[in-house]
C-alpha cells in the first residue's frame, strides 16, 4: 500500500534520496522510481515533495546538479552525491538503523 | 600529533569555510540570479512531467491525457514552482526586495499621494521628534552623577499642611547624624561672591554645602582635592572653583590650588578645580565656586545660621546606601524629624515630617506635567495625520482592488499580498520619518529658543541616537497604524465579485472605517484645541493680571555689600548711595529691597500676634521683605493707610513695619491695623532676639511672582533696622530708556566701593518675560499642535468629503435630472460632514471634560473645565469644518447630470 507523503518522518525522504543517488547519478523522475523500487512501492514521492527536498538538498552542499540526456533524450537535470553527501548518507543511515533497532526492540517488549 | 590537530583543525576550518561559501554563493545566485534559476526550474519540472507522461503514455494512455495526469499528479505547475522557490535560501530577503521593489512602484505611480503622504507624515514626526529629544534630555537622561538612581531629595514639611519648606542647619545636622538609610547627607544653598584682586572684579555665583558633596557625587576634581570634614569647621575658607572660571580669571593655570583668593572681602583658598561638564545643582550652570558650611558659622553673629533652628534656608540631597529605598530613607527621616518636633516643640513643631524624593523627581517637580502634557499633545497630531493618510490609503484601495484581486487570482497567498501592502505603508512611514528627522534637526534651535532656561537641562536636547531611534520606532509605527487599513480590507478582498464588477463595486462597509476616522479626528482635535485655547486664555490673564506695581521703565540690579566692610555700616552706605542714584539724570525715584518681585527669590517669616496667641510653634508666617524708604513710591504701590519708612527709621527709632493689604485682611479682618505690634522673626543683631515692631502702614498687594495663583500676606521692614542682613536690590524708576542709566550707575557704585561688581540688570519688563518663559512655551507649543491638528483634520475632511462626492456623481446625477434642487444637493452634502463633525464633537467634548484636570497645575486664573474655552472651541471647529465641506458641496451641487449620466 503506498504511503501518502505526509506520513513521511521527517529526515526519511532526504536519506531516501541519498541512498537512491548513492550508485549513480538521477533525474528526478528516475528519483521517484529509484525509491519506489527500492521500497517495494512503499514510498511513492510525489514532485510537490521531491523537488524542494533536492532544491534543499543541493543548496546543503550534499547533492551537485548537471544537465544531461534522458533515456528518451529529453534534457533532463541529473542529481549526484557529493562528498559531504556521501557522508551525510553515512551517517544518516548508521542513525536510522540505530533508530529502527531500537523501535523494533522496543515494540517487541511486551 | 600535534601537526595531526593543527590539520584537522585546518580541515575543520576549510569545512565550515567552504559551506558558509557555498551558502553565500546560493543566497547570491537566489537573490541576483533569479532569472536564470526560474528558466532552469522550469525546464527541470517540464523534463519531470514530460517523462511521466511518456510513462503513462508507454502504459496505454492518450498523449494528451497522459500528460494533464502528470500535470496533476504534480499537484500543479505553478504550485510545485513556488513550492520549490520557498526552500531557497535568502527567499525572505529576497521577498522582501520584491515587496520594497512593488512598494517604490506603486507610489511613484501616485505622485501626488506619495507627496501628501509624506509631508503630512514628516510633519507629526517632526514634531514628535522635536518634543522628545527634550523630553530625552529633561526627563530621560540619568543625572551627571555616578549612580543618579541612588540620589534623593529631602525636604522639610508638616504632616497637616501640604507643600514642603528648606531646612535649617541644626535640623539637617540631626537628620545627617541620626539617619540610617544614606551613605550621605549633603546640604547646599546659593550665594553670591564679588571676586576681587583680579582685573576688574566680578560677580560670582555658587553654593554654600556640606563638605561630603563630591564623595555624594561621585565626581572628582579636575585638579586639586574635594574638601575635608574639618573645613566644615568655623573660619575654615576653602573653595573649589568651576572650569570656567578657572580659564577665564586664571589662564588655565596649574598651580592655581592652595592659591589665596579674596571674594567679598575674604581670603579663600582654592582647593581644587571641578571637571569642565561638573554643575551642581544641574540647572545652575553659571555656578563658578563651591564653599563649605563653616561661611553660615559666622564668629560675629549672635546667631549664627548654623545654630538658628528657625532658619529654614538649606537645600537637602543625599546619597542612599546601596539596597535602600526611597520609601525607607523617607521613613528614617520622618521618625528624626517627629523626634526632634517633640524636642523642640517651638521651632520644629511646624516641621515634623520630611518629604523624600528622587533627585529627578524633584529637579523636575511640574515640569514633568509639562512635558508629558506637550508629548501627549504632540502624539495627538500624529494620529491624527495617521488618521488622514489612512483615509487616503481607503480612497487609493477601492483603485487597486482590483490589481489585488487579480494577483490573488494568480496565484499570491494573501498573507503575502497583506505583507506586500504593509511595506507599502512602512516605506511611507520611513520615508515620513527620514524627511521629519530632517524637520527635527532643522528645528530646534528654534524649540530651544521658545523653551529658554523655564525647563531645567533642556538646553542639553539634541537630534541623537536615542532620539534617532525613537524616531524611527515612532515611523514604523504610524506605518503599521494607517497600514493596518489597507492591508485588513485586502485580506477581505472577495475575488470573484471584485473582478465580476470590472473595479465598479465600492468596498463594502468601508464607508463607515472613513467616518469613524474622521469623527476620531475631530474628537482628537477638539481635544488639543481646547487644551490649547485653555492655556492661550490662562497666559492672557497672567500677561494682563495687575501686579500691582507699575513695571514700566523701571531698572533693577544687584551688588553685593559685604560683611567684611559693611557690617556695622550697611544703613549708612546705602543712604548716601540711594541719595547719589536718585539724583543721577535720568532717575525719577530709587529705592532697595532684599527681595525683588519677578524673581524666585522669597523669604517666609513667623510672627508673634499678642491679640491672637497660639501655641509655641504654631505661628503663623508670612511673605517677608526689608525695603529702604521709598520703595512703595519708587514701585507705585499704593499706600492704603499710615505711612511709609522714612529716613528716620533706624536702629535707634522705634522699630516698625508695614503690612500689605492681604495680611492686612487676614490677620487684622474689620480692624485698624495700623498701631498694632507684632513680633515678625527677623533678628536685627541685637541682643534678646528679634524685636516688637509697630504697624505704621498698610499698602496695596504685590503680585511676588508671576505665575502665582494669589496675593499672599506679606510683612515689610526697614533694612536700616536689619543693618545685618545683606543685600538690597537696587530699583530706579526712569524718565529714559532704563538700560541707558547703565554706565551711569556702574560708575556710581564703583566710585563708592570698587570691589563690588554690579550684576543682575534688567528691567522689570524682562523679568516679567524671563518667569512666563514657560507657560509661554506650553502656550506656544499646544497652540501649533492645535492649529497643526485642525488643519490635518480640516484637510482629512475636505478629502474624505471630496471622495464621497465623486463616488456619488451618478447618484447626484440622477437626483438632478430627477428634479432636484441644487441647494438641496449643496444641504444635503453639508450635512453629510455636519454629522460627521457633530458626532467628532461630542467625542471631543466629552474627552476634554474628562481629561481637563490634567492641565491644573499649568493654568493660572482659568478653570480647567472653561465652558467658554470650550464654546469657542467648538465654534472654530464647526466653522472650520463647514468650510472643508463647502468646496465639495459647491462641487456636488455643480454636477452636469447629463454628463454624469453619461460617464460611468
Amino acid at each position: 500500500m503506498p504511503t501518502r507523503q505526509s506520513d513521511l518522518l521527517q529526515g526519511t525522504l532526504d536519506l531516501l534520496i541519498l541512498k537512491a543517488l548513492a550508485l549513480q547519478e538521477l533525474h528526478g523522475m528516475g528519483i521517484s522510481r529509484r525509491i519506489a523500487q527500492m521500497t517495494n512501492g512503499t514510498f511513492d514521492v510525489k514532485a510537490g515533495s521531491l523537488f524542494p527536498a533536492l532544491h534543499r538538498m543541493e543548496q546543503a552542499g550534499w547533492l551537485t546538479s548537471s544537465w544531461g540526456e534522458s533515456e528518451t533524450n529529453r534534457r533532463a537535470k541529473f542529481y549526484a552525491l557529493t562528498k559531504p553527501g556521501k557522508k551525510q548518507l553515512h551517517t544518516e543511515s548508521e542513525r536510522w538503523e540505530r533508530i529502527s533497532l531500537a523501535m523494533a526492540t522496543a515494540l517487541r517488549t511486551t | 600529533m600535534g601537526t595531526d590537530i593543527a590539520r584537522n583543525g585546518n580541515c575543520l576550518a576549510y569545512y565550515i569555510g567552504g559551506i558558509v561559501i557555498r551558502q553565500l554563493r546560493a543566497l547570491w545566485r537566489n537573490v541576483f540570479r533569479r532569472k536564470q534559476l526560474d528558466r532552469e526550474l522550469d525546464e527541470e519540472l517540464r523534463a519531470y512531467v514530460e517523462l511521466a507522461s511518456a510513462e503513462k503514455v508507454r502504459a496505454g494512455m492518450a498523449p494528451e491525457e497522459a500528460f494533464r495526469d502528470a500535470c496533476r499528479n504534480a499537484g500543479g505547475m505553478d504550485q510545485l514552482k513556488q513550492g520549490v522557490r520557498d526552500v531557497r535560501i535568502g527567499v525572505s530577503l529576497e521577498r522582501l526586495l520584491q515587496d520594497l521593489r512593488y512598494a517604490l512602484r506603486a507610489l511613484a505611480k501616485t505622485p501626488a499621494f506619495t507627496a501628501v503622504a509624506v509631508v503630512t507624515l514628516a510633519l507629526g514626526i517632526g514634531a514628535n521628534t522635536t518634543v522628545f529629544s527634550v523630553v530625552d534630555a529633561v526627563m530621560l537622561r540619568p543625572l551627571p552623577y555616578s549612580n543618579p538612581q541612588r540620589l534623593v531629595e529631602a525636604e522639610s514639611s508638616n504632616n497637616r499642611t501640604p507643600g514642603s519648606v528648606a531646612v535649617s542647619y541644626p535640623d539637617f545636622f540631626d537628620w545627617r547624624a541620626q539617619n540610617r538609610t544614606f551613605e550621605h547627607l549633603v546640604s547646599y544653598h546659593d550665594t553670591s561672591f564679588s571676586l576681587t584682586g583680579v582685573a576688574r572684579s566680578v560677580h560670582l555665583d555658587g553654593q554654600v554645602v556640606s563638605w561630603d558633596l563630591l564623595p555624594t557625587l561621585g565626581i572628582d576634581p579636575e585638579l586639586g582635592r574635594g574638601f575635608r570634614p574639618e573645613e566644615e569647621n568655623r573660619g575654615s575658607r576653602v573653595v573649589l572653583i568651576s572650569h570656567a572660571l578657572w580659564t577665564s580669571q586664571f589662564g588655565l593655570d596649574k598651580s592655581i590650588v592652595g592659591r589665596n583668593i579674596s571674594l567679598s572681602g575674604e581670603v579663600y583658598t582654592i582647593v581644587g578645580v571641578m571637571p569642565s561638564s561638573f554643575r551642581f545643582p544641574v540647572d545652575q550652570p553659571q555656578n563658578a565656586f563651591w564653599t563649605t558650611l563653616a561661611l553660615d558659622d559666622d564668629p560675629s553673629d549672635l546667631h549664627p545660621a548654623v545654630t538658628n533652628r528657625s532658619g529654614h534656608f538649606l537645600a537637602v540631597f543625599g546619597r542612599l546606601k546601596p539596597g535602600v529605598s526611597v520609601a525607607q530613607a523617607d521613613q528614617d527621616l520622618n521618625t528624626i524629624a517627629a523626634r526632634l518636633a517633640k524636642q523642640y516643640p517651638d521651632t520644629n513643631t511646624k516641621h515634623n515630617s520630611v518629604i523624600v524624593e528622587t533627585e529627578l523627581a524633584s529637579l523636575l517637580g511640574d515640569t514633568r506635567t509639562l512635558l508629558m502634557v506637550v508629548l501627549g499633545a504632540v502624539g495627538l497630531v500624529l494620529l491624527i495625520a495617521c488618521g488622514n493618510i489612512a483615509n487616503l490609503l481607503l480612497a487609493r484601495m477601492r483603485d487597486r482592488q482590483r490589481e489585488i484581486a487579480m494577483r490573488f487570482a494568480l496565484g499570491a497567498g494573501r498573507i503575502r499580498v497583506v505583507r506586500q501592502l504593509v511595506t507599502e505603508s512602512l516605506v511611507l512611514g520611513m520615508a515620513g520619518g527620514l524627511a521629519g528627522c530632517g524637520l527635527a534637526f532643522a528645528g530646534m534651535p528654534a524649540a530651544l529658543r521658545l523653551i529658554g532656561d523655564s525647563v531645567p537641562r533642556a538646553a542639553d536636547a539634541g537630534v541623537d541616537l536615542p532620539v534617532l531611534g525613537f524616531a524611527f520606532c515612532v515611523s514604523t509605527l504610524s506605518g503599521l497604524i494607517f497600514g493596518m487599513i489597507p492591508a485588513v480590507i485586502a485580506s477581505k478582498t472577495d475575488l470573484v465579485s471584485t473582478l465580476k464588477e470590472a473595479g465598479r463595486s465600492d468596498i463594502a462597509g468601508h464607508d463607515w472605517l472613513r467616518s469613524a476616522v474622521i469623527i476620531g479626528q475631530v474628537a482628537l482635535g477638539i481635544v488639543l484645541t481646547a487644551g490649547a485655547g485653555l492655556l492661550i486664555t490662562s497666559f492672557l490673564k497672567l500677561m494682563h493680571t495687575d501686579e500691582g506695581f507699575n513695571s514700566d521703565h523701571l531698572l533693577t540690579f544687584l551688588f553685593e555689600t559685604p560683611d567684611s566692610r559693611y557690617k556695622d555700616a550697611r544703613p549708612q552706605f546705602y543712604r548716601e548711595y540711594f541719595e547719589k542714584l536718585r539724583a543721577l539724570p535720568g532717575v525719577q525715584a530709587a529705592a532697595g529691597s532684599m527681595i525683588l518681585p519677578m524673581t524666585d527669590n522669597s523669604a517666609r517669616i513667623s510672627f508673634e500676634n499678642p491679640e491672637h496667641p497660639v501655641p509655641e510653634g504654631l505661628e503663623p508666617s508670612a511673605e517677608l521683605n526689608p525695603v529702604s524708604p521709598g520703595y512703595f513710591h519708587t514701585m507705585q504701590v499704593p499706600l492704603l493707610d499710615g505711612r511709609d519708612f522714612t529716613e528716620a527709621d533706624d536702629m535707634k527709632s522705634p522699630q516698625v513695619m508695614v503690612i500689605s493689604q492681604a495680611f492686612a485682611q487676614k490677620y487684622f479682618p474689620g480692624e485698624e491695623p495700623v498701631g498694632k505690634k507684632l513680633k515678625p522673626g527677623a533678628g536685627n543683631g541685637t541682643p534678646g532676639g528679634p524685636p516688637w515692631r509697630e504697624i505704621v502702614g498698610v499698602v496695596g498687594d504685590i503680585r511676588h511672582s508671576a505665575t502665582q495663583r494669589e496675593m499672599s500676606p506679606a510683612m515689610y521692614l526697614p533694612a536700616s533696622q536689619l543693618p545685618t542682613w545683606c543685600c538690597l536690590y537696587s530699583v530706579v524708576r526712569t524718565s529714559v530708556e532704563p538700560h541707558s542709566l547703565e554706565p551711569a550707575v556702574r560708575q556710581l557704585v564703583s566710585s563708592m566701593d570698587r570691589d563690588v561688581p554690579v550684576t543682575e540688570i534688567h528691567t522689570m519688563p524682562e523679568l516679567l518675560t524671563l518667569q512666563l518663559a514657560q507657560p509661554r512655551f506650553a502656550m506656544a507649543l499646544l497652540g501649533a499642535f492645535a492649529g497643526l491638528a485642525l488643519i490635518l483634520t480640516v484637510v482629512g475632511l475636505y478629502g474624505v468629503m471630496t471622495y464621497s462626492v465623486s463616488r456619488r456623481t451618478r447618484e447626484i446625477g440622477v437626483r438632478l435630472a430627477l428634479g432636484a434642487q441644487r441647494s438641496t444637493v449643496l444641504r444635503m452634502v453639508l450635512r453629510d460632514a455636519a454629522v460627521l463633525v457633530g458626532a467628532g464633537m461630542v467625542l471631543g467634548v466629552a474627552a476634554t471634560l474628562a481629561s481637563a484636570s490634567v492641565l491644573k497645575t499649568m493654568l493660572y486664573g482659568t478653570a480647567s473645565r472653561d465652558p467658554l474655552v470650550l464654546v469657542a472651541v467648538c465654534i472654530v471647529v464647526a466653522l472650520t469644518g463647514l468650510l472643508a465641506a463647502y468646496l465639495p458641496a459647491l462641487r456636488a451641487a455643480a454636477i452636469n447630470p447629463m454628463q454624469a449620466l453619461r460617464t460611468d
